[in-house]
């Protein structure tokens, strides 16, 4: 057999073995801590008032306790799917040593790194020297929380997080580490260090105009903030997605669904409606177009946001040693290891939700199909009434429609994180002066133009 | 604006033209090689740690202690220990030590060496513990002749010829004045000839035909019957053959 085929099978297993790992560590802790304990609770003879509310503040828990146990695992798998993709790119096999296959590489390289001396430098502000990691790394786990909600298809564990302004609050904190990054490249007492830290805070502040006005497109055509709405309004299939102009086009090809089945009263119906709006189609296409080219700024903006290459000009290694992370070792650079995976990981699952529909499955019938079934299977179960009993358990711990919802928003993000690999792999680095020139003369004006244009081309269509 | 518009959809393009190759190469095989576990395949002129051939098809050692190697180490990390044969006059290997700590692979030492002696094996695997243990003497440098064979055919290296046999020389050394008395037999039936007639009617036949037929272990009892016939003679041609090889050669052949 080829033995291509040998390690992207490899590669497959890998990512099998580590997304169960961190998904079933997930779903049992939130198992435990908002179904499971307070069952315990209230089966014990405790007062009701005293039980009702030491269950409440436990299932307000429960989205802490998911970002808590999600994130160090999350990054452990990041960085050996991005060695081992990177791996695969450049016709090499990447960590393959420790474990079986290499999986273990990255848990092992944590405990080594847990395990390092830690060192303030010579002349460093220890205080703004050990908050800067912190800084840059809280703002990940307080991001995350608006989007569980939506990528659980607002299950009732995690419905406190739903906040009615989500991307907006989701834009706000993300805006956050880079305040870490200016602290600890300035507390180093270390000119690399400082060079990467200001580098970091000019391409920040460039390239978050881009992408929060992508962003705030993509409001614009849902008419809410809310990612838990947004994320709804794109259930229907593949065309209803941000990305091919939310529903823009589905007007027309109902229309022609209509017509292959002869359907004439529909066709009339539709026809009707496009008589009001002449303008329509034209304005369809192009505004699928226009949330293409957002799509494509999005993701720019983005691995410009997290220091990916071919931005990842704060820790250019052949200019500046390592950025602004070059005097951390020990902990601290762990927490800036971790906090930069985890920010990929999260700019990756808000273009999933926003543009990529979220957790619903881009063929219609689909999802419901599955949901469907799995709630068939579970219904079979015997004593789902009994506390405690098997079948309760499973009931319990199985919710068809967030198995679902979690499968699809799960392949989504990892597909942009590999294709943000892939770009990796591809892209040389920007210099410093032509970062700051695409991103103030192309990007911004860019984004502005087709950001008006939407405005107009949604009340056409 | 249009060219603007022109160039973004161009760089675009190169840049999906470029991630496009990058996926592609997804689906090649690895070119890692897994050292520990696989040995990479080096190829013949891989300038690994440096050896000393014998001959792959007689085993004889190759080096002739030229010392062209080590006067062309840039390093001086060749240090060779020779003397001069009492019996043979021949330069003759006594010790051959190279310093692969100081040595820098260069390959210049293999490409003076007149006999493709010193070469460049595959092996790079010289790891120790000490700096002492980097200087290889003449025992540990010495491949063996399977190994010799291998490293020849892996460099296309011509196998050498034999040395002259080592073996005849006791035999060629004691019967020295019998050869040197022989070498001039040769040429003696033509300086013979003119000086007897009738005597040599018998021996010429004989002498003219030994050296076409040249076996060296007949030659003496050829020589025996020319003497029988004429002792004189030869003490006078004795010292003439230089002179008169040149001519007498050509003669010989043709008898
Ligand atoms: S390879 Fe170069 S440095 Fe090494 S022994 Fe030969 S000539 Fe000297
Ligand atoms: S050049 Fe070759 S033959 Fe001469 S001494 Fe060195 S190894 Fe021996």
């Amino acid at each position: 057999m080829n033995p291509a085929v040998f390690e992207i099978g490899k590669f497959a297993r890998l990512t099998v073995i580590w997304l169960s790992i961190i998904f079933g560590a997930v779903w049992a802790a939130c198992w435990a801590v908002g179904v499971f304990a307070p069952a315990l609770i209230n089966a014990s003879g405790m007062p009701t008032e005293t039980a009702s509310l030491a269950s409440e503040v436990l299932r307000a828990l429960v989205p802490v306790v998911a970002v808590a146990v999600f994130i160090p695992i999350n990054a452990m798998f990041m960085v050996l799917c991005e060695r081992r993709a990177l791996a695969l790119f450049t016709v090499r096999k990447g960590p393959n040593r420790v474990g079986p296959d290499g999986l273990l590489q990255t848990a092992a390289d944590a405990v080594k790194l847990l395990f390092k001396e830690d060192i303030t430098p010579h002349g460093a502000d220890a205080v703004m020297f050990t908050a800067a990691p912190i800084i840059f790394f809280a703002p990940s786990i307080i991001g995350v929380l608006p989007l569980l909600a939506a990528a659980s298809g607002n299950h009732e564990l995690f419905r406190s997080v739903n906040l009615p302004t989500g991307i907006f609050y989701v834009l706000a904190i993300a805006s956050i580490p880079v305040v870490g990054i200016v602290m600890g490249g300035w507390a180093s007492n270390n000119k690399y260090s400082l060079v990467g830290a200001l580098r970091s805070a000019a391409q920040a502040i460039s390239y978050e105009i881009p992408l929060v006005l992508s962003i705030v497109a993509v409001c614009l055509m849902a008419g809410t903030l809310d990612v838990v709405k947004i994320a709804d309004q794109q259930k229907d299939s593949l065309l209803s997605w941000n990305i091919f102009g939310g529903g823009a086009l589905l007007p027309y090809v109902n229309l022609v669904v209509a017509g292959l089945q002869g359907n004439n009263e529909q066709v009339q119906a539709i026809m009707q409606h496009f008589q009001a709006q002449p303008l329509g189609p034209f304005a369809a296409v192009l505004m699928v177009v226009c949330c293409i080219i957002f799509f494509g700024i999005y993701i720019t903006g983005a691995c410009a946001e997290v220091n990916r290459i071919p931005f990842d000009l704060p820790e250019a290694e052949s200019e500046l040693v390592s950025g602004y992370n070059t005097e951390y070792s020990g902990i601290k650079f762990a927490i800036f290891f971790l906090a930069e995976f985890t920010n990929l990981f999260v700019v990756c699952s808000i273009a999933s939700i926003m543009f990529l529909g979220g957790g619903h499955a881009p063929l219609p019938g689909l999802e419901q199909g599955f949901t469907e079934m799995l709630g068939g299977i579970l219904k079979q179960l015997p004593g789902s009434k009994e506390i405690f009993s098997p079948g309760w358990l499973i009931n319990s711990l199985v919710n068809p429609s967030t198995v679902s919802q979690a499968f699809w928003i799960i392949l989504k993000t990892y597909s942009l994180v590999i294709f943000a690999i892939l770009i990796r792999a591809t892209l040389p680095r920007f210099r410093i002066d032509q970062l700051m020139a695409f991103g103030w003369k192309r990007l911004i004006p860019l984004s502005l133009i087709l950001l008006i244009a939407l405005t107009y081309l949604r009340e056409l269509v | 604006m249009f060219g603007l518009v022109g160039r973004a959809v161009e760089s675009l393009y190169y840049v999906c033209v470029g991630l496009w190759t990058v996926a592609k190469h997804t689906g090649r095989a690895p070119i890692t090689k897994e050292f520990p576990d696989t040995m990479p395949d080096l190829p013949g002129a891989f300038r690994g740690r440096l050896a000393l051939a014998v001959n792959p098809e007689t085993s004889e050692h190759l080096c002739i202690s030229c010392r062209q190697c080590e006067r062309v180490c840039p390093d001086k990390c060749i240090d060779i220990t020779a003397h001069k044969s009492p019996e043979t006059g021949k330069l003759e290997l006594i010790d051959f030590k190279i310093d692969h700590g100081l040595c820098m692979f260069c390959g210049l030492c293999t490409e003076v060496c007149p006999t493709t002696c010193i070469i460049n094996t595959n092996d790079f695997e010289m790891s120790d513990y000490s700096r002492e243990a980097l200087i290889y003497d003449l025992k540990k440098l010495t491949l063996t002749q399977d190994e010799s064979a291998h490293y020849f055919s892996k460099k296309y290296l011509p196998i050498p010829k034999p040395k002259p046999k080592p073996a005849p020389k006791p035999a060629a050394a004691a019967a020295k004045p019998a050869d040197g008395v022989a070498a001039p037999a040769k040429p003696a039936p033509p300086a013979a000839k003119p000086a007897e007639g009738a005597a040599a009617a018998k021996s010429a036949p004989a002498a003219t035909d030994k050296p076409a037929g040249d076996a060296a272990a007949t030659k003496p009892t050829a020589e025996k019957k020319a003497d029988d016939s004429k002792d004189s003679e030869k003490e006078k041609a004795a010292p003439e053959p230089s002179a008169a090889e040149g001519k007498a050669e050509p003669d010989k052949t043709e008898g």
